[in-house]
């Protein structure tokens, strides 16, 4: 009579009860055909401590939070909860106003579907919980009582057999039990040894030093490329000449002002001690940054000249060579440049501020992420001092620089809108941008029969935009996402199965308790995306990345577990310290034996390779 | 008092697990602590302090575990009803099992009590006819409306007393010893069947441990 099933309640609430809420249904649509014969029969109960699964969370101030998962079709009464010390005395237990109930067999009680919570404040010695529910239309248990140990002064094993005897010394077996409840589940790897022994071996300057480098480095990435045109733009913005002094000077402010915003970034999240990257995450800031693309972008087409205030400007160029306007615009770019680039930094500023967090030295963190700046900006200082040099004099040729990069802009406000709209939207927003450039171009102006080799290039550049943009509305109108594949949801749906089906599947968690719960069902390597509803550059991930068929390949037999931040709370953080990370997205890629593998680890947005490198890293 | 019975009920319901472990474990002598022993399908069946109701003299005998509190066993005793009369050679036999507390065991007490006066079955479908959970006063007034004097059912319980303490003890251990989930769970010929019933499932039921 007795079922036992192998699967802890968490994972049967994610994956099994759905299925038997499907089957279920099945079920009842059967039952109601027969005439309600033996088909509905409820399924067998459960054991109660099966249905009602009681975590319970030691907090740091001496009381337990207590969490039931509880099985579908499950209800814990609210009422019937108690709580007595070791001697009897009755416990007040703080709870959450559950479901009330009214049906007629019920009468009016408060019951709990799915999860109940209660807190005991702090007390010496064990604890004897009871609790008591039914199933739903089935069967009604009789209370059940959990004995929980004591924290702290925790009772020595031998008193154990006999809670009412007093706990005599403190004892280190709660440690253990702590241990096994918040954590000793996962060994992170110690990778971010590399800043520690910067530190050590050449201290502070070799840290600059080392952030330079980085910075260097990631110039060569494509995160910096959207840099170019920005700068380019702001050079090609200047109504003149522009010299190599001037051209050093404008990408040299552009480059401070950038590696200023990004010490600034450093310096502010020390200070706060909160998780700049979740800031810079949110859709808000994305949202801002593309609308100032825009704007830039229509400054770019002529529709206005964008300017600060004369008075600011007379004051800002006073710094300068006495030209108006251009420096302060130069920092204002740069200043926001370093948010632009959020995704693809994500991984050396989380290592900075995961030093700034571990050292609590803030001005090193911020001098180190200003170097970090500098080492990025050194290419466009070289591209800004040599590149302007190496342009025309100025010309007509000049508005359609600017509307080439008007168009880029566009495209980095369309790109950065991808993280926030829905994808047909954004292939169509690429569509229209296309079009326009094409027709701009002259893809369809007429030509005339002597034309040259100029204007006819033009216009097959243009017709080919036109072309594309066609392409992208079309995969926009059949519901594609990919703009580099706009017509994939095009292809039949036999070739191409639905994303429903073939998505891959996370395990969600919210705190360290439900991670270890879905990590110790984990029998193979694991790996833990860190995500969040708000996190954009998650969306694209969830995106991009998961349903590339490499990248599920890589991860087939991984469990899949989601650290879901959407609710960014106390145990979200406690979660986010558990696996060191600073911030969504974040992928922590642990071995079969719960290490994570050194260097595997990816922040930010990373592409297939990388995923299906360090998937293999666990296998 | 809640917190008093629903102890001693728990108290109850460990001492009988403890007797079902030792019974596991040294199954020769049967005999664990306390006169809890592991309880036979003729024990459950016919203990003679428990009142029958149905045909006494029926051929397949009902057990319902039930309390007087859980909303399953009250929505399915009519149905529970119908089949036992419609068939006309079934003995119905509530087991108190009361788990939902001190209502539950008082309306256990009086009911219990009403079977000395011979108006168990009275007492018991005004009972179970309720809706929702009970409390003291609440249960007084429904036994007074189906006629009963409530001071009447107390003496009687009192005067039986550990007639029906030890009655509704024996129902405890019973109920663990047969692993029994919870409420209602049904005994029916040699089978256990954890929930409610639906009528066609009972007649199957009784069908069955006619074999």
């Amino acid at each position: 009579m007795t079922r036992i099933s192998p699967y802890p309640a968490a994972l049967r609430r994610a994956i099994i009860a759905p299925l038997l809420a499907a089957l279920s249904l099945a079920l009842f649509a059967a039952a109601a055909l027969a005439q309600g014969d033996a088909f509905d029969r409820q399924s067998p109960p459960m054991d109660p401590r099966e249905a009602f699964a009681l975590e319970v969370e030691p907090q740091p101030d001496g009381s337990r939070l207590l969490r039931w998962d509880i099985a579908e079709g499950y209800y814990l009464y609210r009422d019937y909860l108690s709580a007595e010390t070791g001697d009897g005395a009755t416990l007040p237990l703080e709870t959450e106003p559950g479901i009330t109930q009214d049906d007629p067999t019920f009468g009016t009680v408060e019951v709990y579907f799915q999860e109940a919570e209660a807190r005991i404040g702090p007390v010496q010695g064990p604890v004897h919980v009871t609790y008591q529910g039914c199933q739903d239309g089935g069967i009604c248990y009789p209370p059940v009582t959990d004995t929980l140990p004591a924290i702290e002064a925790a009772a020595a094993p031998a008193a154990g057999a006999d809670p009412a005897a007093p706990a005599p010394a403190p004892a280190p077996a709660e440690e253990t039990v702590a241990e096994q409840a918040s954590g000793g589940g996962i060994t992170l790897a110690e990778d971010s040894g590399l800043l520690d022994g910067l530190s050590a071996r050449g201290g502070p300057i070799l840290v600059l030093a080392g952030f330079f480098g980085f910075g260097l480095l990631l110039a060569f990435t494509p995160c910096v490329f959207p840099m170019f045109p920005i700068l380019a733009g702001l050079l090609a913005g200047q109504d003149g000449t522009v010299g190599a002094r001037r051209g050093a000077l404008l990408s040299g402010v552009y480059v401070l002002a950038m590696a200023a915003a990004f010490g600034l970034l450093g310096l502010i999240a020390a200070w706060s001690g909160q998780n700049l990257q979740l800031v810079l995450q949110s859709p808000w800031a994305v949202g801002v940054v593309a609308v100032i693309f825009v704007a830039l972008a229509l400054s770019m087409f002529g529709l206005y000249e964008m300017r600060l205030p004369q008075a600011w400007t007379a004051r800002l160029s006073g710094v300068g060579a006495g030209r108006g306007g251009t420096l302060g615009g130069a920092a204002a770019l740069g200043f926001t440049s370093a948010l632009i680039m959020g995704p693809c930094v994500t991984a050396p500023l989380a290592g900075a501020l995961l030093y700034i967090a571990r050292t609590g030295d803030a001005w090193l963190g911020a001098g180190a992420l200003f170097a970090l700046g500098l080492g990025q900006g050194v290419p466009l200082l070289i591209a800004g001092t040599f590149g302007a040099r190496m342009l025309p004099r100025a010309g007509a040729w000049m508005e359609g620089v600017k509307a080439a990069f008007g168009v880029v802009f566009l495209g980095m406000a369309i790109w950065l809108g991808g993280r926030l709209l829905p994808g047909p939207a954004v292939l169509a927003l690429w569509a229209a941008l296309l079009l326009g450039a094409g027709v701009f171009i002259g893809g369809l102006d007429r030509l005339e029969p002597g034309s040259g080799a100029a204007p006819r290039l033009r216009k097959t550049a243009g017709l080919a935009a036109i072309l594309v943009a066609v392409f992208m509305g079309l995969g926009a109108a059949a519901g594609g996402q990919d703009p580099m594949r706009p017509l994939a949801g095009l292809r039949p749906a036999a070739a191409a199965p639905g994303p429903a089906s073939d998505e891959i599947a996370f395990t969600p968690v919210a705190s360290v308790p439900e991670l270890d719960a879905a990590l110790a069902q984990a029998d193979g390597p694991a790996m833990i995306y860190v995500t969040a509803d708000w996190c954009v550059t998650c969306k694209v991930i969830d995106r991009r990345l998961w349903p590339d068929p490499a990248v599920r390949e890589a991860l087939a037999d991984t469990t899949l577990i989601a650290a879901d931040l959407s609710e960014f709370d106390t145990a979200g953080q406690a979660l986010l310290d558990h696996l060191g990370s600073v911030g969504p997205p974040t992928m922590v890629f642990l071995d079969a034996a719960g290490r994570e593998a050194p260097g595997s680890r990816l922040i930010g947005e990373p592409g297939v390779e990388e995923v299906v490198a360090s998937a293999r890293a666990i296998r | 008092m809640t917190k008093l019975t629903r102890r001693t009920a728990l108290t109850g319901g460990l001492l009988a697990l403890g007797g079902t472990a030792l019974w596991t474990a040294t199954r020769p002598s049967a005999q664990a602590q306390d006169g809890a022993m592991h309880p036979t399908i003729e024990e459950v069946m016919f203990d003679p302090a428990n009142p029958v109701l149905g045909n006494p003299e029926g051929d397949v005998t009902i057990v319902e575990f039930f309390d007087y509190q859980c909303p399953y066993c009250k929505s399915n005793h009519p149905v529970l009803k119908e089949v036992v009369e419609a068939d006309g050679n079934v003995r119905l036999v509530m087991k108190d099992w009361p788990i939902f507390g001190a209502p539950s065991v008082r309306a256990a007490q009086l009911a219990l009590g009403a079977a000395s006066l011979d108006s168990y079955l009275t007492a018991n479908d005004a009972l179970m006819a309720t809706e929702g959970r009970l409390d003291e006063t609440l249960i007084e007034e429904t036994l007074t409306e189906a006629g009963l004097d409530v001071a009447a059912l107390d003496a009687a319980y009192r005067e039986n007393r550990s007639t029906w303490d030890g009655l509704l003890t024996r129902n405890s251990a019973q109920a663990a010893a047969f692993h029994l989930r919870g409420t209602p769970a049904f005994i029916i010929g040699t089978a256990i069947y954890p929930g409610a019933m639906d009528k066609a499932g009972l007649e199957n039921a009784v069908a069955t441990a006619r074999g």
